[in-house]
């Protein structure tokens, strides 16, 4: 009669095993990024879309890597990942696009989703967040604040997407401010600190009071500009804001968390799909910052009323007659650079000063 | 000892056990498991074969980069510069690869492996002939001569060899298939692996056996008595970093075709520096190389799998590379 | 034109501190490629003891001090344990690497006020050159009067003496009464503590931030500088100005729309430096400490 019951209890508890073990997690992500998670920029803007995926996905696991170099190291990490359980890679770097290639060629069950690439396949999306507009924005802004009409931009490489974001602000500071010109430095790699900082003092010395950005970390020269009494425009990440409480103009910042909580839910249910997703700031992937105190009232209706008309359509950044830099016509009257060309953008227009190679 | 030939062994094993032991420590410094450190990176670089194939990718170009140490240091010339003499010869590697493209696979590697070696060659004889008129110290030249190398490779990559569907990116266009150097089926294990480990059985053959073998020794041994035999010192100098360089070079070579397929400023993570110090755990010594080599790779490797599972930055293993360095240059010197 | 002389300030300076201690160091005979390390620790320990404590000041400290540590452990192994001091001081830098990552690892991004700038008074308001020369940190100002004490340490007190006798022939040196070891130990901390304080000076006082590897080589500069200067400090102070200049003119150029490859001007120092070697360094001459050359021979 007790082993009866011993028995049976023994059985009954061992039905209920499956239910009190720790629940295996549904999904595991794997993300990789190319420097810290702490750059307040383009790190950290893929970090905070993982968290919010994971707020939004309690039952999802990530594994989470920071300054993978690029090329062998990151595609042995990539398997990794799998060999862990990851189905779902999110390699956030352009560099890591051919290792991620290799990768998910050998490995047709599990998904990747590469940002800013132009290689597909068919388990291997690629996703960005057309910012052309935002800058063309931008410049608006920064071509009113501005009081010697001169711009500096520190950037890290003549990339082509760096490049349109550069013409469509120096599009949108003229659009206001005829005289405006902008003044474009390369540092040579994504990220250094030192060169970025004299890049930026240099950019001042030369007069100009604007400063933007575009490198993984805007600290640096978003700092620089503080100190020197000039203003900034940022790039990447909205936290950037807090490193320039008095000269800040407006960013750019994208936002991933609610892509990424897409991408996760599309792996899970079997949706996924291959495409070139790009959003825009209609969309929920990119956000314009909240336009800082030296922004007058006037300033911030009319780029918000030219904003409107950017989603409506009604205007484009890259609307022509364009002529680069160099003298070049690179759009012709009544045509427009369409966004989806992007890639080809391996020029720099006129009013900008600066080498794109 | 009953068998002498195990004691170097030993004592090796014994300063690694040393150096773990010492990284052990660091590592609960820091609130870490030592003990799952190192089997994670152990699990992940030999557990499997994926893991063990990988390993055997990194000893690859790694073999190369510290005979480039190795084959100079039989007479004391000290070459820093390995990691430029890659570039160069990945540089001039990719230059075949680019112009050639069209040409059939076994002539165009072929081709692309003699530049990589020239390339890397004549960027180590820079320095050799500075040393040899006297005019600089090799040490120095080396090291310098890498940063000019890594900038010339940005150049071309930012600039006349840039890929125009690339979006503007710095790197060549992808090699076509012929310059792509073969790998075991089902890995990236490739030739050059092959061709690393001929080269170190080519070297400790040339060292022991031949008559040039003899008289580097003894430049080594003794400049001045080397002198008055009328042996050529500069012409061994110059020809020393030639070859050194030239291994070195051939590394370039293989990664840029078997590993990355184009070449971009990212080539190496520092193969020619972790060369340097493979040779100098080895004592320039063949069969030394080859072990060193493995544990590095192991231990490169492996801090990939660190930041995965405890939360380090990947370049933890530096320390440890390092750690076992000086373990293994601050022992009580035998005289060797 | 002034911003190629700001620029030439800004960017000489954590070359000149590490300059220093590289000459001081191989004035005593002993090379240290690892230099490139002790900055990175100095960098990282400034900064987050400036994080911590708030104070900037405190963390110039600490970068002294732990630089200055780092070196210490160098300096057993090669004084004491005798070991090769080119490959030692390749194996300090991975070490240091490393542990510049693993320290720093939680404290990137976080914000700090850092060195802040003292422009003097009257001097900073002449045109040109105040702004370049009289409108900086303290860290900065600090530089050419510590090479000048150096120098003159060097050759006019009996410490610098001692360090030059043992630096020439450590055997004759000890058989006229001084210890090498000793000296060279004390060489060796002070070359510890500058190549930290050149570390902090780029985390607090240029970029205040830091980064993985945020020297980008600048020790390796200082080592070829070290030739430049002839083993001199005073000729260090025109060294690293001409090298901080070449580093930023890279970046004025861009500024200005000049079409030179950035890369190629990013060369310079490099190439100026190699021959400036080749003219001055060789390994007959007679600038060098004698006991240097045994190391670079290979047979030390």
């Amino acid at each position: 009669m007790k082993a009866r019951a011993l028995v049976t209890v023994l059985l009954v508890a061992l039905l209920l095993v499956p239910v009190l073990a720790p629940a295996q997690p549904k999904l595991i992500v794997g993300i990789l990024h190319i420097g810290s998670t702490n750059d307040a920029g383009y790190n950290q803007a893929h970090a905070e879309g993982i968290q919010v995926m994971k707020r939004n996905l309690p039952e999802v696991e990530v594994i989470e890597v920071e300054n993978v170099p690029e090329g062998a190291d990151a595609e042995r990490l990539m398997e990794s990942m799998i060999k862990r359980g990851a189905r779902l890679i999110i390699p956030a770097s352009f560099g890591y696009l051919e290792p991620a290639l290799r990768v998910a060629q050998r490995n047709p069950d599990v998904k990747f989703a590469h940002p800013g690439g132009y290689k597909r396949l068919p388990n291997l999306t690629t996703y960005w967040a057309s910012t052309p507009e935002a800058f063309y924005l931008l410049g608006m802004a920064a071509g009113k604040v501005t009081k010697t009409n001169k711009i500096g931009y520190v950037v890290a490489l003549p990339i082509s997407f760096f490049l349109a974001n550069i013409n469509a602000f120096e599009l949108g500071a003229r659009a206001v401010n005829p005289q405006v010109e902008t003044r474009v430095v390369f540092t040579g790699t994504f990220l250094d600190p030192a060169k970025e900082a004299t890049a930026a003092a240099a950019l001042l010395d030369q007069g100009a009071d604007v400063l933007g950005v575009i490198v993984d970390s805007p600290i640096t020269v978003v700092q620089t500009a503080e100190k020197r009494g000039a203003y900034s425009v940022g790039y990447h990440y909205l936290g950037a804001q807090t490193f320039a409480p008095k000269g800040w103009i407006s960013g750019v910042a994208f936002t991933w968390g609610n892509l990424y909580t897409r991408f996760a839910r599309q792996v899970m249910d079997g949706t996924f799909k291959s495409e070139n997703i790009l959003g825009s700031l209609n969309d929920d992937l990119l956000v314009m910052a909240p336009f800082g105190p030296a922004v007058p009232p006037d300033t911030a209706a009319l780029v918000g009323a030219r904003r409107k008309d950017l989603a409506a359509g009604k205007a484009h950044p890259f609307t022509g007659p364009l002529k680069d830099n160099t003298g070049v016509e690179r759009v012709k009257a009544g045509e427009v650079f369409p966004l989806t060309d992007l890639g080809k953008m391996n020029w720099l227009v006129e009013g900008v000063v600066g080498q794109p190679r | 000892m009953r068998h002498p030939r195990l004691a170097p062994l030993a004592r090796f094993g014994g300063l690694l056990v040393i150096g773990l032991g010492a990284f052990a420590l660091l590592l609960l410094v820091f609130g870490r498991n030592p003990l799952r450190a190192y089997a994670d990176i152990f699990a992940s670089t030999l557990g499997d074969s994926y893991g063990f194939s990988e390993t055997l990718v990194k000893v690859a170009p790694l073999l190369l980069t510290a005979l480039a140490v190795a084959v100079p240091s039989r007479i004391w010339l000290i070459n820093v510069g390995g990691e430029g003499q890659l570039y160069v010869g990945a540089l001039c590697a990719t230059w075949a690869a680019l112009n050639l493209a069209d040409w059939p696979r076994g002539p165009l590697l072929a081709v692309m492996a003699l530049l990589g070696f020239a390339g890397g060659g004549a960027w180590a004889a820079i320095a050799g002939m500075l040393r040899a008129r006297g005019w600089a110290s090799e040490t120095i030249s080396t090291l310098l001569l890498n940063y000019v190398a890594i900038l010339l490779v940005h150049y071309v990559v930012f600039g006349p060899w840039r890929d125009p569907e690339g979006l503007n990116y710095p790197q060549t266009t992808p090699f076509a298939d012929g310059a792509i150097l073969p790998a075991w089926p089902g890995s990236r294990v490739h030739l050059g692996l092959l061709l690393g480990l001929l080269a170190v059985a080519a070297f400790a053959f040339v060292i022991a056996r031949t008559r040039w073998g003899l008289e580097m020794r003894a430049v080594g041994g003794n400049v001045e008595a080397a002198h008055r035999l009328g042996l050529p010192i500069n012409r061994y100098v110059i020809v020393l970093m030639i070859v050194g360089g030239g291994l070195a070079g051939l590394a370039g070579m293989t990664e840029v075709s078997a590993i990355q397929g184009r070449l971009r400023p990212s080539l190496s993570p520092g193969y020619g520096y972790t060369g340097f110090l493979i040779s100098w755990m080895a004592g320039g010594h063949p069969v030394g190389i080859v072990v060193a080599a493995f544990v590095l790779a192991v231990i490169t490797a492996g801090g990939d799998i660190l930041q995965m599972t405890q939360a380090l930055p990947g370049s933890v293993v530096n320390i440890l590379m390092a750690v076992l360095l000086f373990v293994v240059l601050g022992r009580p010197q035998a005289r060797a | 034109m002034r911003s190629l002389m700001t620029g030439a300030v800004v960017a000489g300076t954590p070359l000149l501190y590490a300059t220093l201690a590289e000459v001081i160091g191989q004035r005593a005979g002993v090379v240290n490629l690892g230099l490139e390390g002790v900055m990175l620790v100095g960098a990282v320990t400034g900064f987050v003891t400036t994080v911590l404590t708030g104070s900037a000041t405190a963390g110039v400290l600490a970068a002294a001090l732990a630089g200055a540590l780092l070196n210490a452990l160098f300096a057993w192994l090669v004084v004491d344990r005798r070991a090769n001091q080119l490959a030692t001081g390749l194996a300090l830098m991975f070490a240091g690497v490393g542990l510049s990552a693993l320290l720093g690892a939680s404290y990137v991004g976080r914000p700090i006020t850092g060195l802040v700038e003292l422009p003097v008074p009257g001097l900073a308001r002449l045109p040109v050159v105040g702004p370049a020369l009289f409108s900086h940190d303290a860290l900065v100002y600090a530089a050419v009067p510590i090479a000048l004490l150096m120098h003159w340490g060097l050759f006019s007190t009996r410490w610098g003496l001692a360090v030059r006798a043992v630096g020439e022939n450590p055997v004759a040196a000890f058989a006229a009464g001084r210890n090498p070891r000793v000296v060279q130990y004390q060489a060796l901390l002070l070359a510890g503590a500058l190549g930290g304080i050149a570390g902090a000076d780029l985390s607090i006082g240029v970029a205040k931030t830091w980064a993985e590897w945020m020297t980008a080589g600048r020790g390796f500069i200082a080592v070829a500088l070290v030739i430049f200067a002839r083993w001199q400090p005073r000729r260090a102070i025109a060294g690293a100005a001409l090298f901080g200049g070449a580093i930023s003119l890279q970046l004025l150029l861009q500024t200005r729309g000049i079409p030179i490859s950035p890369f190629i001007l990013d060369m310079l120092p490099y190439v100026l430096s190699l021959a400036v070697l080749a003219a001055w360094g060789g390994t007959g001459r007679r600038a060098a400490p004698a006991s240097l050359g045994r190391v670079f021979q290979g047979s030390q």
